[in-house]
Parts: structure tokens; sequence; C-alpha cells
């Protein structure tokens, strides 16, 4: 009982209704991070995905780097550029986007690694250029696993978006710390919720996109795989 | 004409894939590379599209040396078929057949209205068009594969162990298909293969290759099956050559002894129908009307092969010469088909060198393909 009347009080709050601290912005505060940081990510880590993975070149330097990356505290990184770059939206997203970037770039390189050889020989034996292979060619092969390794990054950075909070910034995160801070647990509880619920749902976008948008010769080698 | 002028590949580690092949491959004709794996064959047909550089001599098409040709446009003008196919996954099978048309800038339209001609041509269904490759069988996708590698019309293909990966009925389907096109198209086709029955169906010339490219044999299918150049080609050649070297030669030169003179042969009588045909043999001394079943052939489409077997399988040793229409029109006993066999002039001199590739297996195309001969042989039928 106590659980759900907390959940009540959160959800009723007049503060939680309108406002700056209201649910609604403080998701869409959540969200802009999460996306921008997202956005930053896949522009660093995919057309250097996509290289890599093309040449073969480096492919055992992405992975150690990649793996090495999982090591990194975030809160730590948090603190590291709030010191560095003061508090704002940059402190949140350099370890938002340092969490993003390695899985979108091992996803990119496996992605485009996986191609079928034949099918990469007989597009180069008709007279595909080089970047022509690539860009028509290897990148809807990667399209699978390089959606794969999005959700994979935006279920993390979701969930760990909370910590803009932490410098003083807005977002989901904001209830989490100002909850504990000020012993309202139903605000705590409410905020882990929400963070949740946007992390599933993002999760659950993705598998409708790979379902949907996926061109039709792709989705079926998945399954055949 | 691509020209091999002592090509050769030397890997970076030091091992030789080809040694120095001299060669010439002849306009319109199909010229195939058969040999045991690690020949160089395919490093061969690959040097000519530039998907392998030579490190020694070169290869000209129609006397310019591709090295000098930039390797994507190069490629654009010649087909190149492989043996999964490699179709695009993600794209649909006319789509797939207008990749050449579409990297040339052909209009979308036109592109697919090409695609369009020749998923017809190999023999697919117009709504294959639609389709992912993923759908189609491994048949299917290779005619794709086939499809896909005439779309811009280049006069020289390359087919790289096409029909291996297919099971052996749908290969000589391919097969068929291939020798079909072929009579249409006159294409210069450099086929790599390592099954050496299929070299001598589909060839007008084979060369036969051990290892680091050298040429061990290179002959017509009729002489190489006759007269290997030694025990190693004749090993590599395998069982029953002689009688498979039948089937290079047409069932024409059979003497046929027409119906109206008579369908009795020692105690046997052949029995027919009220539209001629052959119902079959009745052994006339037996007190019942049995009916031993009648093999029969195709003068005009069939080979020596077929007529010598329709003959031994025939109770009288007789074999039924048919029409299109399954009507007899004759028959031939086993002695009329042996002097068939020994008749000087059908066999090694003037038949050979042309007969190879049309006449290996019946169908009409076949024999379209045999009448295309450059030399004298189809005078001599």
């Amino acid at each position: 009982m106590n659980w759900l009347s907390w959940l009540s009080d959160f959800f009723s709050a007049p503060d939680h209704r309108s406002g700056p601290d209201s649910i609604v912005h403080r998701v869409s505060e959540h969200l802009l991070f999460s996306g921008e940081a997202l956005l930053y990510a896949a522009v660093l880590a995919v057309p250097l995905g996509l290289l890599i993975g093309y040449t073969g070149r480096g492919v055992t330097v992405v992975t150690a780097f990649a793996g090495a990356t999982r090591a990194l505290p975030t809160l730590g990184l948090v603190t590291l550029a709030v010191l560095l770059a003061g508090v704002g939206d940059t402190a949140v997203l350099i370890p938002l986007v340092a969490l993003a970037a390695p899985p979108l770039l091992v996803a990119t390189v496996e992605g485009v690694r996986g191609t079928d050889p034949d099918v990469r020989d007989a597009a180069r034996g008709i007279g595909l250029t080089h970047p022509q292979v690539l860009w028509q060619v290897c990148l809807p092969s990667a399209a699978p696993t390089l959606l794969a390794g999005l959700r994979t990054a935006t279920v993390q950075v979701i969930a760990t978006a909370t910590v803009a909070a932490y410098v003083g910034l807005g977002g989901l995160g904001r209830y989490v710390i100002d909850g504990l801070a000020t012993r309202k647990y139903a605000v705590t509880v409410g905020g882990a919720l929400l963070v949740v619920l946007l992390a599933v749902g993002a999760q659950l976008f993705f598998a409708l996109l790979a379902r949907y948008a996926l061109p039709p010769g792709m989705r079926a080698q998945r399954r055949a795989r | 004409m691509i020209r091999f002028e002592g090509a050769g590949k030397r890997h970076p580690d030091g091992t030789i894939a080809v040694e120095g092949l001299d060669l010439d491959v002849p306009t319109g004709r199909i010229t195939v590379l058969v040999g045991p794996s690690g020949c160089g064959k395919t490093t061969l047909l690959r040097m000519v599209n530039r998907m392998v550089e030579p490190t020694s001599g070169r290869v000209l098409l129609d006397g310019t040396d591709v090295a000098a040709l930039e390797p994507a446009k190069l490629r654009r003008g010649i087909g190149y078929v492989i043996q999964q196919a490699g179709l695009f996954p993600h794209r649909k099978v006319i789509d797939n057949i207008a990749t050449v048309p579409y990297l040339l800038g052909w209009d979308r339209k036109k592109a697919r209205a090409r695609a369009a001609e020749l998923l017809e041509l190999v023999g697919l269904a117009p709504e294959t068009g639609k389709r992912y490759p993923f759908q189609l069988s491994g048949g299917q996708q290779q005619r794709v594969g086939v499809a896909r590698a005439l779309a811009a019309d280049p006069p020289v293909l390359l087919m790289d162990e096409p029909f291996s990966a297919v099971d052996p009925v749908v290969r000589a389907g391919l097969q068929d298909e291939l020798l079909r096109l072929q009579s249409e198209l006159h294409k210069t086709v450099l086929f790599v293969t390592h099954d050496i029955e299929e070299a001598v169906r589909l060839g007008d010339q084979v060369v036969v290759l051990r290892e680091q490219g050298r040429i061990a044999q290179l002959a017509d299918p009729h002489t190489l099956l006759t007269t290997p150049a030694d025990d190693g080609v004749a090993a590599f050649l395998g069982r029953d050559r002689g009688l498979r070297g039948l089937g290079l030669r047409p069932a024409s030169t059979v003497a046929v002894r027409p119906v109206g003179d008579g369908l009795r042969y020692g105690g046997w009588e052949l029995a027919l129908d009220d539209e001629r045909r052959p119902i079959g043999w009745i052994d006339r001394d037996a007190v019942t009307a049995e009916l031993h079943p009648a093999a029969g052939y195709r003068p005009d489409t069939d080979t020596l092969r077929t007529a010598l077997d329709s003959a031994v399988l025939s109770p009288a040793g007789v074999a039924v010469a048919l029409d299109a229409a399954g009507r007899a029109t004759g028959t031939a006993s086993r002695e009329a088909v042996l002097a068939a066999l020994s008749t000087p002039g059908t066999g090694a001199a003037g038949e050979t060198a042309p007969s190879g590739s049309g006449e290996a297996e019946p169908g009409p195309a076949a024999a379209a393909a045999a009448g295309d001969p450059t030399d004298g042989a189809t005078g001599g039928r």
C-alpha cells in the first residue's frame, strides 16, 4: 500500500503537474540530454565504425578500447567533466557520449564485417566502387546489428542520464536526488519509475523499428542466422 | 577475345598461384577452365576483371591491357557470376538485376524494364522480380545472378563455378539454360569449374589445368574425351569417357529404317498406335501378347549416346526414332547405331571442334547451337 500511495502522491503533487519541476518538463529534459548524447555518439562512432569495419584495419584496437570504456565510472567522469568544463550541459554530455559511443562503434564494425563475403565480392565484381559497396551493400547489411547497438546505447544513456541532476542539472534524476535529499521517498521512487518506463519504452521502440523499418531481405537474414 | 600473355600470380608469401599462362579465349565461344582445386583457375578468371592483379604478364581484352582500364568501369562491361550468386539481400530481385544499369546511370524505369526482359530471358516468372533473394531457391538465385550479369549486355561473361552449389537436377537445367542463352547471345564466356562433366558439356574449348595454372590439355570436348594428352588427364576425365564422348555427337548420323520398310526384327515386332506412337515390342513367339517397353530417341536433337542407350534398352536391340510429337519415324538397330560410331568423318575429323557445346543434350536450343559451328561440320550431317 505504501508504494501505491507514494506514487499517487508523486503524480498528484501540484509541482509535478506544471512548472519547471513538472513531470512533463523533467521527462523532456531527460530525453533531450539522452537524444543529444546519442546523436553525438552516433556522429562519432558510425562513420568510424563503417571505415574500420570495411577495411578491417584496427578491429582489435576498437574491440579492446570498447571493452576498456566499460570500466569507466560514469559518476567519476561526470565529476571530472564538471571540473574541466564547469557545470553545464557539456559536463553531462561528455560521460553520456563516452557511454554510448563504444557500443555503437562495436556494432557498426561488427555489422559491416558481417556482410556476406560473396555479396561483397559480387558487388566489387560487377563494378561497384569502394564507396558504393560500403553505402549500397555493407551499410544495409549492417543495419540490423547497428540498430541493436543503438538500442543498447539508448537504454544505457536513458538510465544513466539521471546523473545530470548530480551536477545540478535537470532531468528525471532531479526527483531521485531531491527526493533523497529531502527524504521524500515518494519522489525518489516516482522518478526512478519514470526512468525505468522510459528505458523500457526505448527498448520497445527499437524492437518495433527492427521489425518494420528494416528491408525485408535483411530481417529474414537475421532470422535465418 | 580475351588473351592471357604469360599471366602469373605470385602471392606476397611467395606461393605461386599461377606460374604464367598463355591462352586465347575466342570471341563468342564458351571456354571452360577445369581442374582440381588449387590449380589457379579462379585466379585466372579473376585476372580478367582485375579482381586479381597478375604479378607477371598481362591480360588483354580485345587487344587492350586490362591493367590500363579503371577497375569499376572495366567490370561494368564484363558479366560476373559466382558460385553463391552473391545477390544483394536487401534488394528486390528486379533491382538486383538492374544493379549495373543503375551504376551506368540509366533511369530507373529503363533499368527496370531491361531487368524485366532479363528475368524472362533466364526463365523466371515476372512476379519473381518483386521477391527478395532469400525467397528464391538456389537454382532461381543462380538464374538471377546470370540475369544480373547480362543486364548491361556485356560482350564478355565470367562464370566462376556458377552451378556448383545446386543439386544435380537443377544444375543440368541451368546448364541447358546457359547453352540456350549462348545460342542466342553469342557471348565470350570464360567458365570455371572443377566438374569435368560440366566442362565437356558446356565448353566449345576445354582447358584442363593442373597445379599453378599449367595447361595439361587444351582441346574441344570430343578430342579431350577420345584422346587425352596423358594419363593424368585420362584419370581426371574418369571412367566411360568413350561412352560419354558419344554424348557429344549427334544422333542424326544413324541410318534409320523408315517405318514403311517394316517393323519386324527377328522374333520382335514394334507395335504402334493410331498416331504412330510406339506402344511396345511384341514377342511374336510368345503365347501372350505382352508388350515390352520401346525406348526411343530424337534423331534431330538427341546424341549418339541416347540412340545407343535406346537400342541397348530395347529387347529387340532396336532403337525407335521419334519426331517432336513422339511419333515413330523409323527404327535403328544396334548395328546401325554402331555403324554410325565408326563412320569416319562423323567423329574425330570435321565434327569435333564445334559440336561440343550444343549437342551435349537434347532440346531444340541445343540443336540450334550446334548449327552455328564455323567449320565444315554441319555439312557432314
